[in-house]
């Protein structure tokens, strides 16, 4: 007898039917409803906090006390029985956040999603491109980030280390596929925002256009809330469009994307510093009922050595970036060092080459394999003929009046201390030695810059220099003031800002819907199932991930063109071809166990599904071994292995990926399908020297009883000839 | 065989299937699954008159069954202390090996479950001192179960008043 179906996911069912049938035609009571299904969809998800379903009773009393028409009457007294019948079963999803039926579980993201700090749909997108529908990918991609386009550019691609096809081969490249997605879309006129919601009456004001602020301004637009956000600089896009360089992001990309947001009416004030040319005051009186605080690390922090305050061509990357980005296309100076190790290093470095620096030093403390910087950007500027001195501590900027000659240093060595795990350079004495330089950029790293900040008085700050919050809803100490990006993470990636702006948006609606906020952070969640996309075994393993076009290398050291050209269409679909599906498949590795354990056949060797020990995998093996039983399909809880019977074949398939395919063999009495040649054998090895029945006539199952049963009378069945 | 016996009168067998609802009531079984199934023979024509009978089909507990020994992971067993052949649906993995194996079609799928279901006489009714659901519940008595030793009395019954009555065919 199955299991009883969790009361949660029966509850989520009945609710999501209940609104998509429209039969809720009482405005209040579809209110009422879809409050409960999101409530409850948080309990399903493990993010509830212990007022939702204190908040859920008096929804139901709400909707219980509007005394309307017999049949509305009746279902909020189902709604009550529910949840009154079922306290104990929500009780536990909350506390627990497990569920013991793994009904709420089947909906368990995969590990990129899960990875994304935004939480994207991944595998679902993937498929959509692999299939052509770049229109549609990218309406996945902006449920949980509306920058599609930026993201596929210069993310830091936490997706892509989750990868479970890297431990086939590589992993798929999710970050570029993006890209091309929004594009093609954009260049085709189907990038297109989803439609938003009425005005609702309330404005929010979002202060910083980075990318944090403008994701928390585009959730809060389709979600019917007036957004104004208040932008210091010139231009919008804040750190992508300041801190990274034209050629890693050109800015069409960014000012279309931007364009995209103000479409939704959302009011970007240009040069308006918070705290100097509006006020929270006068903010307040204009009618803002809630403030984002998405302003950013945009101050660095000092190098604390000998010289760095005398001479002005000590720069500092963060500055000098935005600069450039800003129009002053100047090189800085001849001889340029850049003191740090990260990608504002490397892009500083690189900025200065293509402004034309004869020659660039990056002096970074430990060696090539410690740098926080992505080992592309790295190498990409080792080819460029960026030069880098490791093990390089700076002792003092040297030089003559108000110029500068060179830096002093000193060799480093790497040693190992107790209670760390980072590698401390420690200076060798004696060894040191002087960069020719004539500008010092230092980019070592960067904190929030607090200026202007004050009117929010409640707001309190972690010793780090950034925003404390509740990092499930990103309030602040402050009632209706909420922040994320780098102010509240310090200096960090984009993707992570956008994440924060979602949460961002969500708590805001939360807050001035008067709904409680989550407990836990979301967990992200998969918006509908796209069917695989179908190849044989032999494609699935033999696509290989293709290597990315690259501008020629002189054009990358005297222009700001485009470094990475991109892939072909033709390769972009193929990439997105090598996912592995792993929303569909969870690689319980049940299949395995059954295939090898149980039935003694082994024909599954999918080596990826053991996350610690991964060992060889080859789909390619499956058809030389299997019987097309159907023991494994039969197991698969997610139905990412299924045995389909179409044209006259039976076909094992693994998220679309066609592992088998044999045969299908008929009933000779009534046609009806019978298992293939090759399991019939294996049954007959089983059953060894007993008379086979089937081995001189081939009969369905009810074809045998009748037959048996007409062996107990004299008469032959009617059926049966 | 199993140590018990159950014996089908098909002359007062009306076919009314009650026996099929109530071993799929008492296992819970989905459309499809029939662990036991009258199967209609005829009509036909015999001494001018339409004959037709109803064969209850259930599994017969073979002796050394097919689907014991074709089943991969164990599942299928002969319970030892009196030889019901069942099926362990902790072990099943659906792979319907003892289905194919089977030449009178007993076991069968539960699409539901996606494992095989067949009658073991109600093994855990009979442990409770029951008989099998088709036979408790048969509405006209035609089903009677019992040790196989004390069956025969029925046959012997039977075949006697059939070799008194040239009327009586034992159709």
């Amino acid at each position: 007898m199955a299991e009883k179906t969790c009361p949660v996911r029966t509850t989520l069912i009945y609710l999501s039917d209940l609104i998509d049938s429209g039969s809720l035609t009482d405005p209040k009571i579809r209110r009422i409803c879809e409050q409960i299904l999101h409530l409850t969809e948080e309990i399903s998800e493990g993010a509830a906090g212990n007022d939702h379903l204190l908040a859920i009773d008096s929804l139901i009393r709400e909707y219980l006390d509007m005394k309307k028409s017999k049949e509305t009457l009746e279902t909020g007294n189902i709604l009550k029985k529910i949840f009154t019948d079922n306290r104990e079963i929500f009780q536990s999803h909350i506390e627990t956040r497990n569920c013991p039926s793994h009904d709420c579980g089947k909906l368990a993201p995969s590990p990129c999603q899960m990875a994304c700090p935004a939480g994207i749909d991944i595998p679902t997108y993937l498929s959509l491109i692999a299939r052509g529908e770049d229109d549609k990918a990218i309406e996945v991609i902006r449920r949980d980030n509306p920058f599609p386009w930026v993201c596929g550019l210069i993310c830091t691609r936490p997706c892509e280390m989750m990868c479970v096809r890297a431990r086939i081969d590589t992993p798929v490249s999710i970050k570029f596929l993006k890209a091309f997605a929004a594009e093609r879309a954009m260049s085709e006129g189907t990038y297109k925002n989803p439609k938003k919601k009425g005005w609702n009456g309330k404005k929010v004001c979002v202060i910083g256009a980075g990318p944090g602020g403008l994701t928390a301004a585009y959730y809060l637009a389709l979600m019917g809330y007036g957004v104004k956000v208040i932008e210091a600089l010139p231009v919008s896009g804040g750190m992508i469009m300041a801190g990274i360089p034209r050629y890693r992001l050109p800015r069409e990309v960014i000012d279309r994307e931007v364009a995209m947001i103000e479409d939704l009416g959302v009011e970007i004030a240009y040069n308006t510093l918070f705290g100097r040319d509006i006020t929270y005051e006068e903010l307040k009186n204009e009618g803002f009922d809630a403030f984002f605080i998405a302003i950013g690390a945009h101050k660095a922090l000092d190098l604390g050595i000998k010289g760095e305050k005398i001479f002005p061509k000590v720069l500092e990357a963060i500055g000098f970036l935005k600069d450039v980005a800003l129009g002053n296309h100047h090189a800085p100076g001849k001889q340029v060092v850049v003191i740090g190790g990260g990608n504002v290093a490397i892009d500083a470095a690189r900025t200065s080459l293509r402004l034309g620096a004869k020659k660039v030093t990056i002096a970074y403390r430990r060696s090539k394999n410690q740098m926080p910087a992505d080992i592309e950007e790295v190498e990409q500027a080792m080819e460029e003929g960026i030069e880098f001195s490791f093990l390089t501590i700076p002792r003092e900027i040297i030089g003559k009046e108000d110029k500068i000659t060179g830096l002093d240093c000193i060799r480093a060595e790497l040693i190992q201390k107790e209670g760390s795990d980072r590698l401390i350079p420690v200076p060798i004495l004696g060894k040191d030695f002087i960069i020719e330089a004539d500008v010092v950029i230092s980019a070592i790293g960067q904190y929030v810059d607090d200026k202007g900040m004050e009117a929010f008085s409640q707001v309190n700050w972690t010793r780090r220099g950034t925003i404390e919050v509740n990092h499930a809803s990103m309030e602040t100490g402050m009632t209706g003031v909420f922040a994320a990006g780098d102010a509240v993470s310090g200096p960090a990636t984009v993707i992570e800002a956008i994440g924060g702006g979602k949460r961002a948006a969500e708590a805001i609606d939360r807050y001035l819907s008067h709904i409680p906020q989550p407990r836990m952070p979301k967990i992200p969640v998969r918006h509908h199932m796209e069917p695989s996309v179908e190849m044989t075994a032999t494609r699935k393993m033999t696509l290989k991930h293709p290597a990315m076009p690259m501008l020629n290398v002189d054009r990358r050291r005297t222009t700001f063109q485009q470094v990475e050209l991109g892939y072909d269409e033709e390769s972009v679909r193929k990439e997105a071809g090598r996912c592995l599906r792993c929303d569909i498949c969870r690689r319980c590795g049940k299949c395995i166990e059954v295939c090898r354990d149980k039935m003694g056949i082994d024909a599954l060797q999918f080596g990826y599904m053991d996350f610690d020990h991964p060992t060889g995998t080859d789909f390619r093996v499956t058809e030389k071994k299997c019987i097309t039983c159907g023991a494994c399909a039969a197991n698969c809880e997610n139905k990412a292995m299924v045995l389909e019977e179409k044209d006259g074949r039976r076909n094992l398939k693994l998220c679309g990926t066609l592992l088998n395919s044999q045969a299908i063999q008929y009933c000779e009495n009534c046609g009806a399908f019978l298992p293939s040649a090759e399991y019939h054998d294996f049954i007959t090895r089983k059953t060894g020297n007993r008379v086979k029945r089937t081995e001189t006539r081939l009969l369905c199952n009810d074809c045998l009883r009748l037959l048996s049963a007409k062996t107990n009378v004299e008469t032959r069945p009617a059926g049966l000839k | 065989m199993s140590k018990y016996y159950l014996f089908q009168d098909t002359r007062t067998c009306i076919g009314c299937h009650a026996c099929e609802i109530q071993c799929k009531t008492n296992k819970n079984l989905p459309r499809g699954a029939k662990p036991c199934q009258i199967i209609q023979v005829g009509p036909k024509m015999i001494n001018g008159l339409p004959k037709m009978s109803f064969i209850f089909m259930p599994c017969y507990h073979c002796e050394d069954p097919w689907c014991v020994s074709t089943c991969p992971t164990g599942a299928m067993q002969k319970r030892s202390k009196d030889g019901i052949v069942f099926v362990d649906k902790e072990l099943c993995v659906g792979c319907k090996t003892c289905i194919s194996a089977c030449p009178w079609g007993a076991p069968q799928w539960n699409p539901d479950t996606g494992k095989v279901e067949k009658c073991d006489y109600c093994k855990d009714r009979l442990d409770q001192g029951l008989k099998p659901a088709c036979v408790t519940l048969c509405t006209t008595g035609c089903l009677t179960f019992g040790p196989a030793e004390d069956m025969t009395q029925v046959r012997r019954q039977r075949h006697a008043e059939a070799s008194a009555s040239f009327e009586n065919s034992s159709f």
